[in-house]
C-alpha cells in the first residue's frame, strides 16, 4: 500500500469510527430518544414486537402533532431499539450500547433476568428506566429511577382469589416457569400467594429457555394431579408447547398465566382445542373498549396486523410522555420525581405508579389489571381487578 | 416412580434417544471420514425443520414426500459445501472447522429476515395418543421409532452392504491407501457430507410437527449430538446409536425422577465416568 493510499485509508477509518460512537448528530438537540432493548427475535418477540411497536405507534402520534412541549420547545420523540433475544448477554450488550453509544437517558427494558443484569449501568449513569419485566427487588429503593410499568405477580396473583370464588372445585396447582430470576421470583410470590388461600401445591417446575421437549417435566408435574398449571413468567412459544405437550400426555385440566402471554400464539402451537379455557392476564381480544378499539384501528393501520399485546405494552410510554410533561424537563431524577405523582391514562384507564406499601418504594404501575378467558379461540375479558396494595 | 411412569417415561425417552441418534449419525459418520466436526449440523436441522414448514404445511405436498424432498434438497446442499468449502481448503481440519462455524452463524442469522422474526410452527402429521402396555403415548412421538430406526437400518446397509460404503469405510481406515487403490476420495467425501447434511436435515424435518420452528433451534440438538459422539466415541455409527439412546432415556427417565436440573447434571455426570474407564468412548479407539 502507498503512503498516499495508507493515509486515505486511515482518515476514512478514522471517520467512520467517530461517525459510529458519535452520540449526537446534527439536530438532535430536538430529538428526545427513548431506548428499547427488547427480543425482537426468538421465542419471546410475541413480547418484544408489540413492545416496540407500541412505543414507536404513541411517539409518532405525539410527534404529528409537532412534538413533545418542554419548558416552552417542542421536541421530536424517536424509538431506538435493540433486539436481545432474551438472551442476558445481549441484553448487557444491547443497553450498554444505548446508553454508551446511541447516548439515552430513558430506556425500557424487557425480561426480568435481563433488567437484572442491566442494574447496575442503569443506576450508575442515572438512566429512567421503564421495564416490563418480573424480577425479585427490581421495584425496590435501590433502584430508584426504575419503574416498573406492568404489573407483576404481587399485583396479578390477586386473580386467584376470583378463580377460588368463581371455581372452587380447583384445589390443586402445578407450576413450570424459567429457570432464572423471573420464574423462580414469579412462581415464589404465586405459590406463597395461593397456599394462602389454601390451595396445595402438586408440584414446581423450573425449564431452561430455549427448552422444546416438556415431556419428562410434565411427566413429573401429571404425576401429582394437579388442577390446574400455572405456566407464568413463560414466553409464547413456550406455552404452547406446554399446553401441547401436556394435552397429549392426558391433561384436561386448566392452563392459567397471569404474567402475559399472547394467546393466539400459543393456539398456533398448542392448537385451538387445547387452549380453551385458559386463563391469561394483560391480553385480551374481546370485548375492546373504543379507546382500545380505537388504538387497535391505528395500530393495524401502521403495522399492518393487530397484536392485542401491544394494548398494556403501551405502559412505558405513556408513563413517560406523562411524566416529561408534568416535570417540564428532560433530567431523568425529575422525570422520576413527576413518574411518583403523576396519574395518567393508559388504555385500560387511570394509571398511576404506587406500591410503597409492598416495595418500599412508590415505583410499581397501578391500574384496573385485565384478566381474560380463552373461549372459542378468543381471548376474552371477564374481569378488571384492581392490585392489593395502591 | 411408579411402574406406568416408568413405561412412559421410557417411551419417550426412546422417541428422544431415536432423534438424538440420527443427528449423532450424520456428525459421527464426518468425524470418522474426514476428522471434522460439522458445527453446521444444528443451523442443517433447523434448514430441514423449515423446509417441512415450506413444502408440507404451506406447499400442500404430502408430508412424507416433503420429507424426503427435505433430505435430498440439504444432501445436495452438503455435497455442494464439501465442493465449495471443504475442497478448496483441501480438508484442513482447522480452517474446514472455522468456515462450518461460519457457515452456521450465517445461516441462523439469515434466517431471521427470511423465515420471519416469531416461532413458526407445523400442524400434527400424526394425531391421537396410543395405549402402549397401560399408558398413553402421542402417536407423532411413536413414529418418530420407526422412522429413525428405518434411516438408520438403511445408513447400515448402505455402509455395509454397497460399494461406496465399503469406499466410505476404506477411507475412514486409510485415506491415502483408499486413494492409491482407485477410491475417488473428493467424490466420497462429497457423499459424506450428503449424507451428513441429509440426516441432519431428517432429524429437523420429523421434530418440525412435534415443536416450534425458530432460527435457533438447532443449537440444543446439536449440543446433545456433540455428547453422544463423545459419549458412543468419535466416528463410531454403533457408538451414536447407543449414545443416543442413553443420553435420550437419561434425559426422559431422570427428568421424570428427579427433575429436568439433575438430569441435565447427571447426563455429563455419566459421560465423564464413561470417559474416566474408557477416554475413547464406548466404541471408540485410540487413533
Amino acid at each position: 500500500m502507498t503512503p498516499c493510499r495508507s493515509v486515505t485509508w486511515t482518515t476514512l477509518l478514522a471517520a467512520s469510527v467517530l461517525l459510529a460512537v458519535s452520540p449526537g448528530t446534527a439536530g438532535a438537540a430536538d430529538v428526545v430518544k427513548f431506548g428499547i432493548s427488547t427480543p425482537l427475535s426468538g421465542p419471546a418477540a410475541p413480547w418484544g414486537i408489540p413492545h416496540k411497536n407500541a412505543t414507536e405507534l404513541i411517539f409518532d402520534e405525539i410527534n404529528s402533532q409537532g412534538g413533545l412541549e418542554i419548558g416552552g420547545k417542542k421536541y421530536k420523540l424517536e424509538v431506538v431499539a435493540y433486539d436481545h433475544k432474551y438472551v442476558i448477554a445481549e441484553g448487557v450488550a444491547t443497553v450498554n450500547r444505548l446508553i454508551a453509544k446511541d447516548g439515552v437517558k430513558y430506556i425500557s427494558i424487557l425480561g426480568g433476568a435481563v433488567v437484572k443484569a442491566n442494574e447496575e449501568p442503569v443506576n450508575e449513569n442515572g438512566v429512567l428506566n421503564l421495564p416490563l419485566a418480573y424480577a425479585d427487588g427490581l421495584v425496590s429503593p435501590k433502584n430508584p429511577l426504575t419503574f416498573h410499568s406492568f404489573p407483576s405477580p404481587p399485583e396479578t396473583t390477586t386473580f386467584w382469589k376470583w378463580i377460588k370464588e368463581h371455581h372452587p372445585q380447583i384445589k390443586r396447582v402445578a407450576a413450570i416457569s424459567p429457570n432464572d430470576d423471573t420464574g423462580w421470583w414469579s412462581i415464589k410470590v404465586e405459590a406463597a400467594f395461593v397456599e394462602k388461600l389454601g390451595y396445595q401445591i402438586a408440584g414446581k417446575e423450573f425449564f431452561e429457555r430455549g427448552m422444546t421437549d416438556f415431556n419428562p417435566v410434565l411427566l413429573r408435574i401429571l404425576a401429582q394431579k394437579p388442577d390446574i398449571i400455572s405456566v407464568l413468567a413463560s414466553p409464547a412459544g413456550s406455552v404452547g408447547l406446554i399446553i401441547k405437550q401436556a394435552r397429549e400426555l392426558g391433561f384436561k385440566g386448566r392452563f392459567i398465566h397471569t404474567g402475559q402471554v399472547d394467546t393466539s400464539v400459543v393456539a398456533n402451537i398448542a392448537g385451538k382445542a387445547n387452549v380453551e379455557g385458559m386463563w391469561v392476564h394483560g391480553y385480551v381480544q374481546a370485548p375492546l373498549p373504543e379507546k382500545i378499539k380505537s388504538w387497535q384501528a391505528r395500530y393495524t393501520k401502521k403495522y399492518g396486523e393487530w397484536n392485542a399485546t401491544s394494548i398494556d405494552f403501551a405502559n412505558p410510554a405513556f408513563a413517560f410522555v406523562a411524566a416529561v410533561k408534568k416535570a417540564q424537563s428532560l433530567e431523568p431524577k425529575k422525570i422520576g420525581e413527576a413518574m411518583r405523582t403523576v396519574e395518567f391514562d393508559n388504555l385500560w384507564g387511570k394509571a398511576h405508579f404506587g406500591g410503597k406499601d409492598y416495595y418500599g418504594v412508590g415505583n410499581q404501575i397501578i391500574y384496573p389489571m385485565p384478566f381474560s378467558e380463552v373461549k372459542d379461540g378468543v381471548a376474552t375479558l371477564v374481569v378488571q381487578l384492581s392490585p392489593p396494595h395502591n | 416412580m411408579t411402574a406406568d411412569l416408568l413405561i412412559q417415561s421410557t417411551i419417550i425417552g426412546l422417541s428422544i434417544g431415536s432423534i438424538y441418534i440420527l443427528m449423532a449419525l450424520g456428525l459421527t459418520l464426518m468425524f470418522g471420514m474426514m476428522h471434522i466436526i460439522n458445527f453446521a449440523h444444528g443451523a442443517i436441522y433447523m434448514l430441514g425443520a423449515f423446509a417441512i414448514y415450506y413444502i408440507f404445511f404451506q406447499g400442500g405436498v404430502p408430508y412424507f414426500a416433503a420429507f424426503v424432498l427435505a433430505m435430498i434438497l440439504l444432501g445436495t446442499f452438503g455435497y455442494l459445501i464439501e465442493r465449495s468449502i471443504y475442497r478448496p481448503i483441501k480438508g484442513g481440519i482447522e480452517p474446514t472447522l472455522v468456515a462450518l462455524l461460519a457457515l452456521t452463524t450465517f445461516l441462523q442469522a439469515a434466517g431471521y429476515p427470511i423465515f420471519g422474526q416469531l416461532d413458526k410452527h407445523v400442524p400434527p402429521v400424526f394425531q391421537g395418543t396410543r395405549n402402549v402396555l397401560g399408558v398413553m403415548v402421542s402417536v407423532e412421538r411413536l413414529m418418530i421409532i420407526p422412522m429413525a430406526g428405518a434411516l438408520v437400518v438403511g445408513l447400515y446397509l448402505f455402509i455395509n452392504k454397497t460399494k461406496m460404503g465399503a469406499a466410505m469405510r476404506a477411507i475412514e481406515q486409510d485415506k491415502e491407501a483408499a486413494a492409491l487403490q482407485g477410491v475417488d476420495v473428493h467424490a466420497v467425501n462429497g457423499l459424506a457430507f450428503a449424507i451428513g447434511f441429509a440426516l441432519a436435515a431428517a432429524s429437523g424435518a420429523l421434530m418440525a410437527p412435534i415443536f416450534k420452528l425458530d432460527p435457533m433451534m438447532g443449537e440444543q440438538p446439536l449440543l446433545k449430538a456433540f455428547i453422544i459422539i463423545i459419549l458412543g466415541g468419535l466416528g463410531s455409527i454403533p457408538g451414536a446409536i447407543l449414545g443416543g439412546l442413553m443420553l435420550g432415556l437419561i434425559d426422559s427417565i431422570v427428568a421424570t425422577a428427579l427433575g429436568a436440573e439433575p438430569a441435565f447434571l447427571l447426563s455429563f455426570v455419566f459421560i465423564i465416568l464413561v470417559l474416566l474407564f474408557k477416554p475413547t468412548g464406548l466404541f471408540g479407539y485410540a487413533p
